[in-house]
């Protein structure tokens, strides 16, 4: 075997003499002005935490820097977040889960919530809140003292020196955070007076009393609050640091600094700054006057009071062994503080009353969280999701017939209705925002699909347990098993792909691609072939028609075996095969995104129909409207086991259609080739010759099904929390069974109904959700404008987590959701009277609370890859490869600013069409951008490498042209990250 | 330069060689002899291939993929026909395939496409990845292949490697890995190993390690002289053109020769002493530790055992096509010996191979006039005794060109 080293060096000839090239190219690299020292050195600077900063910046001399920091609301901003108020925000933000672990609320309640784990020093702690580096950049390299006495090398090296508008990326008004705490506008000027802590002009680098060197005694040793934090500032201990954070004993050794610590101390005679002086200190610090041997290093007196001021010192009791063994607690030194034990500090100080009762209830820090309080204000509510909702989405009848299986998004369970009885008789908890459900041939197990939790829930059907959760692909809907029992295919729609499992093992055998957004699949009656339908259309090329497609699999041998086409065609959602096996039946869409909305022709805007996929690969379109009454978001249909009737919903317009499947074959099969390919897909009149009853609804149906034996088919009806019963032989509804949500419709509830239906749109054509499918997006462009020739075409946004992240529209106009879904909304889209007030303010809370998926390129906390991590670098660069510096406003950092990767303003990035009018945009936030393709306003860009490959040619959006190809991937990389 | 070395060399050779001929004047008789493909089918674009101009060819169970100049054709193998061809106006995104593989796992096919970057072609449609719209490296890939959920490429300008499930892309060029040249030729992966191959021109063979993300780079000792000054010594050329890798061994191809490697002991295998029909060789696959195919542009050279060194080589003529075996009589013969000849009709249609492929009994071999297939019925592998299928070579004839 060879070495490199062993050959001929010839590769390192060429690397001599690009070194002797490179060394006066890096001198002028180095040298570049404004260029910082830091990245000149190839240091990358790190954060060090408080702690080092207020080794100089405090005391008299430094004008108390660090203790003011610590008096101020910065220090508690982690804090915060413990606050039932954080949740509420989170909650209304469509941010899932524990504010402490969402990147958007650490984005500016932390310091470094971005930076990676080496970027990190070991005395950096995250719960120090908005911090000295939060502003003023990581220290390590300009921290040294002989550093930082001279501003320039200061700022060489690192040190920022933040301006008033700085603090407003931060401080913006959001509509969250408005909703809850109701506080106005920042007023800059005044917060920046709050905060100045200036250097005085006779400097004196100084900073709180040391423990210093000493000799460390048996016996329990002061350990400070990071120690107790390790394990008290986590969720499962209801974070009960930052409880004491939020208290006035964090601050009671800065406290002393203030100058009525110094009126106190003078009235009492004392001579000394009180940060300093042991009579004030005894109350004030932590442990003081005991022997330096009694402190770990980690105990700092700038803690003020902590833990261990009440508990004792705790050295001896800390391990989590002992901890967990009250007993041994004890034994070993933690005291369990009474209302008395106050008393010491509190009685008669400084001429106040003290009342023991209550400052205990003040300061109590249960290691349990109360029972949550559901608050309700008359603006906003709690999202259906912790409202009690179930929203039940998709469902199926056990093989046998006797019960109904209903998957319910809201509640996060599976509910069990009886077929004969009509009644619920069971709720499984099951993942995170379960979508449909599907049955093992024999009956014997069910399947869930959680697409929240990117899972599938394995469910014993005799017990009624969750026996096995298997991962799947990101978001999965729709799921169905094979004939033989053998696999399960699961229609992963974020990553648009289909895991087909291996249900003896409960493992992933492979995934298949599908096209865009998979949604629903059905098995042929002969358990050869399952069709599956895909929600968006394939991207297309700019301004063409959609093209949407039905991915056919091989159902036996796990593969795809086919791709059919529905031309001009969107949003396919159910489908079931007719019981011949002749043909599936499926929903959808035909959006005429590339006309102005302003044209009323063969539908204006959105129709709303069902295709016929043939066995043999033929594809047709039908439409359920009708000229004056539309059938808006046709959502899903089953056939019954007779093929005679299908039965299809309609989510937008409450009502299912009874189909006369004999009469729809038979206009097809009488039409020429041309009419079935030209006209009948836009005909608004045939309907009502296959339409042979329609069946009214409650709220927002979604799922059907009709029972094994024909006679019955159930309706899910999503936001009534309730099934419809229909009777086949009449088909009437004869029953409406109640699946146990709460009777009470909040003002986010009633939102989510509006958004959801087609009243406020012009001959009920759609609604909000027909554009915005699970609050997401379509994929595609529309010419919105009411000039009537077609240009302005904007691409369709997400809607997921949008709420702080205004102004709203492309153009960037609308300040607010209120102005973007008002009367303007009106004006261009829906076409008849704008929502009321009232109305509107519902949509909007429920708009803002729909959640934003977890990102799937990076878990909550978790590590960059390397590759990623070398993106980072990217995105925040601020020299180009030829060493020149990047002018600020073409960063990417500057535009695409954390947390939400947006600093809310318009841009010109040269992105301006032919057909657009001005090319100033909004900038765009990036959060989980990976899913929202196509790109840029006008969604020109297919992927995000086209973004910069095809749409930047003169460094307008950045500079990236000087980027490496591998660069550029990296890049790429990082942004899936955001 | 690099011409007046070989010509030099191969005159020198060329009045050495007859002396080593007549040097084993009493040669000994063959130890075993291989099996021979007499059963040949042919594809142009007469029975159906879109071009004549055969790039890739890879067998998948039934299916027999071909990549051509201008199009991409299966072949139905129960039925030996050709049954669907895609050209551009078919969905190809681009007309010349230089690489195909076979996602064993779902079924789809992956194309190399010459010039038009990476397609996939999934339920009779095509995905598209090139340069602008994806993170591959360059739209020239001569060559793909699967490892595990990656697809690695070949390209002109380094390797891409990427994953469908993550969307994720790599590179690998002269930045971070021991690429001194990024014109990537060919790539293999070998399962058992765990490991990706890569043929790079002017750069060896570069080997990656899967599990531990470890390069070790495989070059010509001898630098870039244009012959091999010591044989057994390495690969035998910088300028590498195909590379596989089975049971342990990589075979490797170069338009100097080709080479084997155990992981222990390199073994160089030129034309004009061994059993090559040509120096200039296109591509290699291996099917065993034992047997390869080597596509040179003077027919194809299946060196079927090492102990003793046994080629058949196919190589057409006026009549037809002829399969030459020779065989390495005795341990210290510097040359090998023909000891059977075998007239088999046309078997590779053309003498210019590109690529070959091999499964089960059979042998594909794509040339610049269509596709030959070997039937392999009875096929076996290495050695056995049998009678002669063939002519007995005149004797004292050493093998000679």
């Amino acid at each position: 075997m060879l070495a490199r080293n062993e050959r001929p060096p010839r590769a390192m000839r060429y690397k001599r003499a690009l070194a002797l090239l490179l060394v006066p190219l890096a001198w002028v690299f180095v040298h570049a002005p404004g260029r910082p020292s830091v990245r000149a050195a190839g240091k990358d600077p790190i954060y060090v935490g408080s702690h080092a900063c207020a080794k100089c910046h405090d005391g008299a001399g430094m004008g108390h820097q660090y203790s003011k920091w610590l008096l101020g609301r910065h220090a508690r901003a982690y804090a915060s977040l413990s606050l039932p108020e954080s949740r509420q925000i989170s909650d209304l933000s469509g941010i899932p889960g524990d504010p402490h672990d969402s990147p958007m609320c650490l984005g500016c309640h932390a310091t470094g919530s971005d930076a990676e784990p080496w970027q990190r020093d070991a005395a950096f702690h995250t719960a120090d809140g908005v911090q000295c580096e939060k502003c003023h950049g990581p220290g390590s390299e300009y921290m040294d003292m002989e550093v930082m006495q001279n501003r320039e090398a200061a700022m060489m090296a690192g040190l920022m020196m933040p301006a008033k508008k700085d603090c407003m990326l931060c401080h913006y008004v959001k509509g969250s955070h408005a909703a809850v705490h109701k506080r106005p506008l920042i007023d800059v000027e005044k917060a920046w007076m709050k905060i100045a802590h200036p250097t005085p002009k006779s400097a004196s680098p100084g900073g709180p009393a040391g423990v210093g060197k000493t000799v460390s005694l048996k016996g329990p040793k002061y350990a400070g609050v990071d120690a107790c934090g390790a394990c008290h500032n986590t969720a499962m201990m209801n974070r009960q640091a930052n409880r004491w954070k939020m208290t006035a004993h964090s601050r009671a050794w800065a406290v002393l600094a203030t100058p009525k610590a110094f009126e106190i101390a003078k009235d009492k005679g004392l001579t000394g700054a009180p940060q300093q002086t042991a009579q004030c200190l005894k109350c004030h610090a932590t442990g003081h006057g005991q022997d330096p041997g009694r402190f770990l290093a980690s105990a700092r007196i700038t803690e003020g009071v902590t833990c261990e001021a009440c508990h004792g010192p705790g050295s001896e009791y800390m391990p989590e062994a002992v901890m967990r063994d009250r007993l041994a607690a004890r034994k070993a030194g933690l005291v369990e503080p009474t209302a008395e034990s106050c008393m010491g500090c509190h009685q008669n100080a400084h001429g106040k009353t003290f009342d023991a009762v209550m400052a205990m209830k003040k300061i109590a820090h249960p290691m349990k969280p109360p029972m949550a309080t559901m608050a309700k204000t008359a603006e906003f509510s709690i999202p259906p999701s912790r409202s009690g909702y179930k929203t039940p989405r998709h469902l199926a009848v056990r093989p046998d017939g006797a019960e109904v299986w209903i998957a319910c998004e809201a509640s996060d369970s599976l509910i069990i209705v009886d077929v004969k009885k009509r009644l619920k008789t069971a709720e499984i908890k099951v993942g995170g925002q379960p979508h449909d459900v599907a049955f093992e041939p024999d009956g014997k197990r069910a399947f869930v699909s959680n697409r929240l939790d990117d899972s599938v829930s394995a469910i014993d059907v005799a017990c009624r347990k969750v026996t096995a959760t298997i991962a799947v692909g990101d978001e999965p809907h729709g799921l169905v098993v094979n004939k033989s029992g053998a696999l399960l295919f699961v229609l992963n729609s974020a990553s648009e792909d289909i895991s087909v499992i291996d249900l003896e093992e409960l493992r992933e055998l492979r995934r298949l691609k599908a096209s865009r957004f998979p949604w629903s699949l059905a098995l042929s009656p002969d358990g050869r072939r399952i069709v599956a339908t895909n929600t968006l259309s394939k991207l297309v090329p700019f301004r063409q028609p959609s093209v949407s497609e039905l991915t056919v699999i091989d159902a036996e041998k796990g593969r795809i075996a086919d791709r059919l086409e529905a031309p001009g065609a969107n949003l396919l959602q159910g489908v079931d095969w007719h019981p011949s096996g002749r043909f599936a039946l499926f929903t959808l869409n035909r959006t005429k995104n590339l006309v102005p909305m302003t044209r009323i022709h063969q539908g204006w805007t959105i129709t709303n129909g069902l295709g016929v996929a043939w066995a043999d690969g033929r594809v047709d379109q039908v439409l359920l409207d009708e000229p004056n009454w539309y059938f808006a978001d046709a959502s899903d249909v089953a056939i019954t086991p007779d093929g005679r009737l299908a039965f299809a919903t309609s989510q937008g317009t409450n009502r299912v259609a009874v189909v006369d499947v004999e009469r729809l074959i038979d206009l097809l099969q009488k039409a020429s080739l041309r009419d079935r390919a030209e006209v009948i897909p836009n005909h608004l009149g045939k309907s009502a010759e296959f339409i042979v009853n329609y069946v009214e609804t409650p709220d927002a149906p979604r799922g059907v099904a009709v029972t094994p034996d024909g006679t019955t088919a159930f309706v899910a009806n999503q936001l009534d929390d309730s099934l419809t019963v229909i009777d086949v032989g009449s088909r009437a509804s004869v029953a409406r069974i109640d699946l146990g949500g709460p009777r009470e419709v909040t003002h986010t509830r009633w939102g989510e109904k509006l958004f959801h239906s087609a009243n406020i749109t012009f001959q009920r054509q759609f609604a909000c959700a027909s554009c915005h499918p699970d609050g997401h997006v379509d994929g595609l462009t529309y010419d919105i404008e009411a000039d009537g020739i077609g240009i302005n075409p904007v691409d369709n946004r997400t809607l997921r987590g949008i709420y702080d992240t205004d102004p709203f529209k492309w153009e960037g106009t609308n300040p607010s959701l209120a102005r973007q879904c008002g009367a303007r909304l009106a004006a261009y889209f829906t076409r008849i009277q704008p929502f009321t007030p009232e109305e509107l303010s519902a949509v909007n809370d429920y708009t803002v609370t729909i959640p934003r998926p977890p990102n799937r390129y990076r878990a909550a906390g978790a590590e960059l890859t390397a590759a990623q991590a070398r993106g980072k670098l990217v995105f925040e660069r601020t020299h180009g490869a030829d060493g020149k510096e990047i002018p600020v406003d073409n960063r990417c950092i500057t535009c695409h600013f954390p947390p939400y990767y947006t600093d809310r303003s318009k841009r010109d990035v040269g992105s301006k069409h032919w057909l657009d009018k001005q090319g100033i945009f909004d900038v765009p936030h990036l959060n989980n951008i990976y899913d929202s393709a196509p790109y840029l306003h006008n969604g020109i860009a297919d992927t995000l490498e086209e973004i910069w490959t095809r749409f930047n040619p003169y460094d307008t959006h950045g500079v990236t042209n000087d980027m490496t190809k591998d660069q550029l991937n990296d890049l790429i990389e990082y942004l899936k990250t955001l | 330069m690099m011409r007046v070395i070989i010509k030099v060399s191969a005159a020198v050779l060329a009045v050495l060689t007859p002396v080593a001929a007549f040097a084993e004047a009493t040669h000994a008789s063959p130890r075993g002899l291989p099996y021979v493909y007499t059963k040949w089918k042919h594809f142009t674009i007469e029975n159906g291939l879109p071009n004549n101009h055969v790039f890739a060819v890879r067998s998948n169970g039934n299916d027999l993929w071909v990549g051509t100049e201008n199009g991409l054709a299966l072949i139905d193998k129960r039925q030996s026909k050709v049954v669907k061809v895609w050209q551009e106006k078919d969905g190809l995104p681009f007309r010349s395939i230089a690489g195909i593989d076979v996602d064993k796992n779902t079924g789809d096919v992956w194309l190399g496409l010459f010039g038009g970057g990476l397609a996939r072609l999934s339920g009779d449609r095509f995905d598209h990845w090139h340069q602008l719209n994806s993170g591959l490296v360059n739209d020239v890939v001569y060559d793909v292949v699967m490892e595990h959920e990656n697809v690695w490429c070949a390209t002109t300008a380094g390797a891409s490697r990427f994953n469908p499930k993550t969307g994720e892309w790599a590179i690998f060029t002269e930045k971070n890995a021991p690429m001194e040249e990024i014109w990537n030729y060919a790539v293999d992966y070998d399962p058992q190993a765990n490991k990706v191959f890569l043929a790079i021109w002017g750069s060896g063979v570069l080997e990656y390690d899967v599990a531990t993300d470890r390069w070790q780079e495989y070059v010509d000792p001898d630098g870039e002289m244009e012959i091999d000054l010591y044989r057994d010594d390495g690969v035998n050329h910088v300028i590498v053109t195909g590379v596989t890798s089975i049971d342990g061994a990589m075979w490797v191809s170069s338009y100097f020769g080709g080479t084997r490697y155990d992981g222990r002991s390199w073994l160089g295998l030129p034309d004009i002493e061994g059993g090559l029909p040509s120096l200039f060789n296109n591509n290699v696959k291996g099917r065993s530790a034992h047997e390869a195919w080597f596509c040179s542009d003077k027919g194809a050279g299946a060196i079927v055992d090492l102990d003793p060194e046994t080629w058949v080589q196919y190589v057409r003529d006026g009549r037809g096509g002829r399969a030459i075996v020779k065989q390495r009589l005795k341990p210290e013969d510097k040359t090998l010996t023909t000891v059977e000849v075998v007239e088999t009709g046309v078997n590779a249609p053309h003498s210019f191979i590109v690529n070959a492929d091999v499964e089960g009994n059979d042998v594909f071999l794509g040339t610049s006039h269509g596709l030959g297939w070997g039937v392999g019925e009875g096929y076996y592998p290495r050695l056995k005794e049998r009678p002669l299928i063939g002519a007995a070579p005149k004797a004292d004839v050493a093998t000679q060109r």
